[in-house]
Order: C-alpha cells, then structure tokens, then sequence
C-alpha cells in the first residue's frame, strides 16, 4: 500500500462511460439474439406478411368489379369499423379494403410484439443477472441494448417491406399512382412498428421487472389505440395525440403522404435515444421507480395461496383495474357524440358490428370491457405456470397444501375479478352514457352485458389451464397464441373462409350480442360448463403429472 | 509503474440505494499477484462493491481504481483483463452450457480452446446441455469454466464456489493456485473461511458497508487470541488471574482457554510450572477473526434464542 495508484474521483454523478467503448460487442450480441429469437422472429415475419398477403388474395377474387369494391366502402362506413380498425381513406378501391380489413391488426401486433421482443433482450435479462454476466466481459453498456434494437427493427422494417411487396404483387394501388401506396403502406407499418420498439425501450428502462416493463409497453400502446378509436370517431383531433394516427394519416393508396413518417421515425428515434440515455445513467438492475422497504411481518391472510396470490398480483389487478375504469369512462363520454354519426350511416352489417344503431355501438363497447377483462384473467390465470417455472410454488406445496386446493384458490383471483371488472366497466360506462342522455337504467343494463362476456372469459381461462396442465413447458405461449388466433379470426375469419358455425363458437362470438340482440342463456350455459371440465381436466393432470420448474 | 502494484485500489467507497447506505467508507486493496480475502456477513456489500469494480454500479463517493483505471468510465477496455464470476449464475434456458461459456468467451476475445476444454474437464462439466437442465452447481460451473479459460489479470470471484460439491471445491482451489503462480491477482469473496485461509494471503473484512479490518492473515493473528488446550497434574492456581487469559474453562480435567499473544511467553511459562501433561495451541482461525468482529452480533443472536 506504499505506492498507491493515483485513484480518479468518480463522485460526480454525471459521469457517462467513455463514448468509444459502448458498443463494443455489438456483433456478438446480435449473433446471441438471433439465435435465442430466430424462431420467433420468422413467426412474426411470415404470420404478419402472410396475413396480409391472404386478405389481398381473398378480397381480389371477393370484389371483382369495381360496383362490388363501391358496396363493400358504403357497408365499412360504420361507426364501428371507423373505431375498431379505422377506415381507409381510399375505402372503395382493392388497396384500401384490404387496408381496412388488416392494417389496425398488423400494426398493433407489431408494435406490441416489437416491444417485447426488445423487453426479452432488455429488462428480462437483466433482471435475472444475465447481462451482468455479460457486462462483465468487454460488452459496451448499449451494445446489447443496441443490437436488440437493431435486430427487433430490422423486423419492422422487414415486415413493411414484405407488405408493401405483397400489395405491388397483388396490384393494390389504385391505377395510375404508380406503386406509392404500397410502399407509402409498407413505412406506415414499418414506422408504427419502430414506435412500438421504442415504447419498449423505455419501458424497460422505466420498470425493474421484465413483466412490468411489458405491461407499461402494453398500456401506453393500448392508450395510443384508444386515443385513435376516439379521435377517429369525434372530430379527429383526438387521433393526431396517437402514432397509431399518423399512420393512418399516411393514407395509403389515397393521399399517399410521407410526412407523417417522419413524425414515426423521430418518435422513435426519440424514445431510443431516452432509452440509451436513461441506460448510460443509471445502476445496472435498476429501474428509475426505485425498490422501497416493506412491511417486516406478513398478516396471517398472506399465508393462504389465495392472499399471497393477491398480494403478488396486486399491481396487475390495480393497472386492469385502472385500465377498465378508464376504457369505460371514454366510451361512455362519446356514445352520445357519436348519435349524429350513426343516424347518417347506412344499413350495412359487418360480422363484428352486427349493425349499426346505437344499441349495436353500446353492444361493441361492452364487448371490448370484455376483451380487456380476458386479458386480464389471462394473464392471472398463466401466473400458474410462472410461479411453477420459477420454482417459486415449490416452498408452497412443499407445506400442507394440495395442489388442487392451491391452484383452485388462485383462479379464484380471475374468476371473481373478472366479475368485477365486467360490472365495474359496463356499470360505469352505461352509467356515463346514461347520465348524458338521461337514462339511469343504462347502468344495469350495460353492467348485464358486460356480465355476459364471464362464461366467454371463463373458457380462455379454462384453456389456460387445461395447457397448464398438459403442455406446460409451452402452456404460456399457446395460451397467448390461442387468445391472439382467437382475435384474428374475429377479425378476419370470414376472409380465411373459416367455416360460420366455427366463428359463431367462439367464446366470444358465442355471447349474446346484448343490447342489441335479446338474452339467451344456453351458450352461457354451455361455456359455464366447457370452462369448468377445461379446468378440471386441467388441475386433474397437474395433481398427477411432475411439478417441472424451468 | 504504479498501477502494477494494486490490482484494486478503492478507498472512502460510499454507495447508496435510496435511503439505504449499502457502503460508508469502503477501503479494500489487492495488490497485484496475490489473493485477498473479502469476508462479511451478509448483506455487509460485498457484492455491491463488487459491481462497482465491474463498472455495473456508479459509486456515489470515494476513490476506485481497477488496474489503474476507472471501472466506470473505462469498463469495456478494463473488462478485456479482469474475469468475473457471481455467487449465483443465472443463464438463457434454451441455450446450452457450451453457448453460454463461448458468446462469454468471446466477448473478451479470441477463445482459447485448449484452455476451455481443459477447465470442463477439470470442473466435469458436459457442455452440450440445455441451460434450463443445470443444477444451481452445473450453472456455477459454466460461469468459472468461462472465467478460468481467459488469460484475466485479475479474477473478480463473488462466492464462486455456492454450489459446488467439495470435490469441485477442490478442483477450483487448485486452479485459484495456478492464476496465483502465474502472478495473477484475485479478489475472493466468500463465507467460508477453510476456503479463504487456505487461498488468500490478505484478507479484508467488511461489516456494515465499511472495512473493519485488512491485512495479511499473519498481521491479522496478531490481533487475536490463541486457544490453549491441556491436561494439567498442577491444577489451574493462578492461571485465571495471568493478564492476557481469557474464559478458562476445566472439563474433565482438561484446561482450556484463549491467550492474547502478547501474554503468550509468561502464560507459557506458568503452564510449564503445572507439570501439562499434554498440550495443544492453536492459532486463531480466519473464523475466529470474522466471529471477534460480529461478536456483539454473535451476543445478540444468544440472548435473542433464550427469550
């Protein structure tokens, strides 16, 4: 200790890493992550490229004449299509069909998907110490970060490009604009896409948790969507707070405008650019909503899987909450400003909307409380498998505690909060819009149907246990993918010529279409019944198979 | 040059996380070539300071130098001469263990084959398994095969052997020995005290985010007391009374009882004079210097289980 090296002062809290090395390792990180995420990506690819190039197909030998393309751009003039996928501003050629048809579902599934593959790479792994691992070596502190952001983007970028091909394949633009739709298109997508990744970034520098950071990414896209749904169906200014609407303001095949993309490109750029800032700052492990102490004892509730289920849940149960309260308050505001639109609108039904008048809008909103509220009970219902993987239920069973009664216990937790959260938003937002028009009796009204969306809930909630409970190792993915397959073929099943009686099966589908339609009890009935032997058959091969943590 | 006479420079070191002080004051030294012991209960911040080496963590306040550089803002240059191993090794599930050790590998360079081949032979490791399949021993392993295969100036080791089974244990003494003879230097953090008295040549002690002691383990002796075991025909007159006797205990006949080792000639020649019939003393363990310093904690813990 004679010789002490000159040791530099480090106290100064704005010290950044030397700028040279920060992206040392950049190649090896991109290699990691193709090779953890080759598989996933290629899905994303081909599922989205392919779904667009099936709708083009599909709608060309649909609408052959033009008179056929005019009737179908009268029909999608609804309220509901306008909200639930916008409607294209070149709605009566092929291109802007098409457009109406898929483009809400790519970008979302993009944006979204985007994100968590950036929250795989990012926060997931620092959570768990696995780029502590890799700091460790001569990994600069953004190379990772970089090279997921480079690979997740050049999917965006991939996706836009194969769509934008598949429409100059298929002819979309409309004669004699050359191929600007297609690739005007192609950005839209490819910029959503790369907002979507940037949401992600920050999300993960924002929450300490991989599922949190997922959940914020899920939220502020699911915010953008909402904000579009009523800008589009008020006076539009609403749309221009939301990327989602500049994408739709690029309006393929019809303005065919390329400055909204650079409104995408800077958002993007500009939330990377936070992400890689907040990055260079802060701790590694940490996030910027710091851990604070907690309580020293547990009450005696804690100790039953129920408490401790909803202790551990209790974020997620407050944020679907929080989310739900919202949806409905927003919905129930613009019921009423929308009767001026619905009065003008033409008789045309779609599959989704099954109608047009205002008991058809009120029956599409109750049905989008229901959505929100299967995601929820979803995601709680998975948690299962989590806490299994994790190894985190093994303490737990390791007591005097059936796996039976733990796993019972903690699907109380979806099935009676789904309860609640079906009333509490179709109460509120029948309440909202009551108390505009003067009818207090829309409380309980739209509170029933939101209620009967339960038993549907209650079937995903049965798939996921019964995947639980014979595929656990893939139980969370196909639960997620089978909720997602559901959405599509909502949305688009009668393009891949799925069979109606199929679609009409659908737990969602299946539901009364209340208020419009009258009450019918048989299909609750009927999925009350499917959700129970799901879920018996489910926990009945849990209490007999291993308990596989990993 | 300086920088090559400590490998770790840190003095004042202070870190916070929100109100909690993980480290006041932190000094910790390794000098270049030697293998310093870095002890403390948990929670003391002994990783803490260990990510702040890594360059993971900002220090809020002190001096910090790794090979003459700063961990901070030098970390990726700095990172090509140390190795790093966790006390818990987390890794990607679907890759397997081989992967892991590779992308580790060559990120701080080429990877040195032979090298690597030779540490999975050494630590049993079978490198084509999914990562998901390891136990918590197996993930140990990947982490110190990934580590002991590079050419590090300096090991920063963080309870690298949490896991693994005492054969393992062996095998990774060994090695330690090895990075040791070619003038290597490492810092070892660990609770078991077997592990650091026969591998470290200095050793620092931490509690409550600051060092209470460091030095060579010889230096650190000094400071303690050694344990007197005899079998005495003279009886005991008097010895309780020797300045420098500690908790002098009979049992069966046989004296026991802890010397300071300044008293230690004049406690001597009082046993002698009682006819010892046998006689054993042994030095103050690396335990017996931890357990001296956490003692009102030790006290604590007695009264604690007595209520």
């Amino acid at each position: 200790m004679t010789t002490t090296v000159p040791a530099r002062q480090i106290a100064a809290p704005t010290t950044t890493h030397s700028s040279s090395d920060t992206l040392a390792g950049l190649g090896t990180m991109v290699r990691l992550i193709l090779r953890r995420n080759r598989v996933r990506l290629a899905v994303w690819l081909v599922v989205l490229v392919g779904m667009f190039a099936y709708i083009a197909s599909y709608y060309r030998t649909l609408f052959p004449t033009q008179q056929s393309l005019d009737d179908f751009a009268a029909v999608s003039d609804t309220p509901g299509i306008k909200a639930l996928t916008g409607l294209s501003a070149a709605a009566d050629t092929m291109g802007g069909a098409v457009w109406t048809k898929g483009w809400m579902t790519i970008v979302l599934s993009l944006a979204i998907g985007a994100a968590f593959l950036v929250t795989r790479s990012g926060r997931a792994d620092e959570e768990v110490g696995r780029t502590e691992l890799l700091r460790s070596r001569m990994l600069g502190v953004h190379a990772y970060a970089a090279a997921s952001w480079l690979v997740n983007g050049l999917l965006c970028v991939a996706v836009g490009l194969g769509v934008a091909l598949v429409s100059t394949a298929n002819g979309l633009d409309p004669e004699g604009t050359g191929l600007a739709g297609s690739f005007i298109l192609g950005a839209s997508i490819t910029g959503i896409g790369l907002v979507g990744l940037g949401i992600g970034a920050v999300a993960g520098q924002v929450a300490s948790t991989s599922r949190g950071a997922n959940a914020l990414a899920s939220a502020v896209t699911i915010g953008f969507y909402v904000l579009r749904m009523v800008g589009d169906l008020g006076n539009g200014a609403l749309a221009w707070a939301s990327p989602i609407g500049w994408g739709q303001q690029m309006q393929p095949y019809a303005g065919n405008q390329w400055w909204p993309f650079a409104l995408l490109i800077a958002l993007a750029a500009t939330l990377l650019a936070v992400a890689a800032r907040t990055e260079a700052m802060r701790d590694h492990g940490a996030g910027l909503l710091a851990e604070r102490p907690g309580p020293a004892e547990a009450p005696r509730r804690l100790a039953s899987p129920l408490g401790l289920g909803l202790r551990l849940q209790r974020g997620p149960i407050i944020g679907w909450t929080i989310a739900v309260v919202l949806a409905a308050l927003l919905f129930g505001s613009i019921i009423d400003a929308m009767t001026t639109l619905l009065t003008g609108a033409g008789g045309g039904v779609s599959n989704l909307l099954r109608g047009s008048g205002v008991k058809a809008l009120l029956g599409l909103l109750a049905g989008m409380i229901g959505l929100i509220t299967a995601i929820f009970a979803t995601q709680s219902t998975v948690s299962l498998r989590t806490d299994e993987a994790s190894g985190i239920v093994e303490p737990q069973l390791a007591g005097a505690l059936s796996r039976t009664r733990w796993a019972l216990e903690r699907l109380l937790i979806p099935a009676v909060g789904s309860v609640v959260l079906l009333l509490v938003g179709g109460g509120l937002l029948g309440a909202v819009y009551g108390s505009v028009i003067g009818d207090p009796s829309q409380a309980m009204t739209m509170a029933g149907a939101a209620l009967a969306y339960w038993p549907a809930v209650m079937v995903l909630v049965g798939v996921a246990v019964a995947l639980f409970g014979w595929l656990p190792r893939l139980a969370i993915p196909v639960t997620w993918g089978v909720m997602a397959a559901m959405w599509f073929a909502m949305m688009l099943g009668e393009v891949f010529g799925l069979p109606t009686w199929l679609l009409d099966a659908l737990p969602f589908s299946a539901v009364p279409y209340l208020p419009l339609e009258p009450m019918s009890w048989t299909p609750l009935v009927i999925m009350t019944l499917a959700a129970g032997a799901l879920v018996w058959t489910g926990l009945a091969r849990f209490a007999r198979r291993d308990v596989q943590v990993g | 040059m300086s920088s090559t006479e400590m490998a770790v420079d840190v003095h004042g070191l202070t870190k916070s996380f929100g109100a909690v002080h993980a480290l006041r004051g932190l000094d910790l030294t390794v000098p270049t070539g030697q293998v310093t012991g870095f002890l403390g209960p948990n929670g003391s911040g002994k990783t803490t300071t260990i990510r702040i080496l890594l360059g993971l963590l900002k220090a809020d306040g002190g001096q910090v130098s790794l090979l003459g550089g700063d961990p901070w803002a030098e970390a990726v240059a700095l990172h090509g001469r140390i190795a790093y191993v966790p006390g818990d090794v987390t890794l990607w599930p679907d890759l397997t263990g081989g992967e892991a050790i590779d992308i580790l590998c060559r990120l701080s360079g080429p990877l040195d084959l032979k090298r690597k081949k030779s540490m999975l032979e050494r630590f049993e490791l079978d490198p084509t398994k999914k990562a998901r399949t390891y136990s918590k021993g197996n993930r140990q392993k990947v982490a110190l095969v990934a580590a002991l295969a590079s050419e590090a100036e300096l090991l920063l080791l963080d309870e690298p052997t949490s896991g693994l089974d005492p054969l393992m244990e062996a095998a990774f003494t060994e090695s330690i020995r090895e990075v040791k003879a070619q003038g290597r230097s490492v810092l070892l953090s660990s609770h078991i005290f077997a592990e650091v008295e026969k591998l470290a040549d200095r050793v620092t002690i931490i509690r409550d985010g600051a060092t209470v002691e460091s030095g060579t383990i010889a230096e650190l002796r000094h400071l303690t007391r050694t344990q007197v075991t005899t079998v005495l025909d003279g009886g005991t007159d008097g010895l309780a009374a020797l300045p420098g006797v500690h908790d002098l205990v009979v049992v069966d006949g046989r004296v026991s009882f802890a010397v300071d080792d300044l008293g230690l000639p004049r406690v001597l020649s009082a046993v002698a004079a009682l006819r010892p019939r046998s006689l054993v003393a042994n030095p103050p363990s690396l335990e017996a210097l931890f357990l001296r310093h956490y003692g009102d904690e030790l006290a604590s813990l007695t009264t604690g289980s007595q209520k």
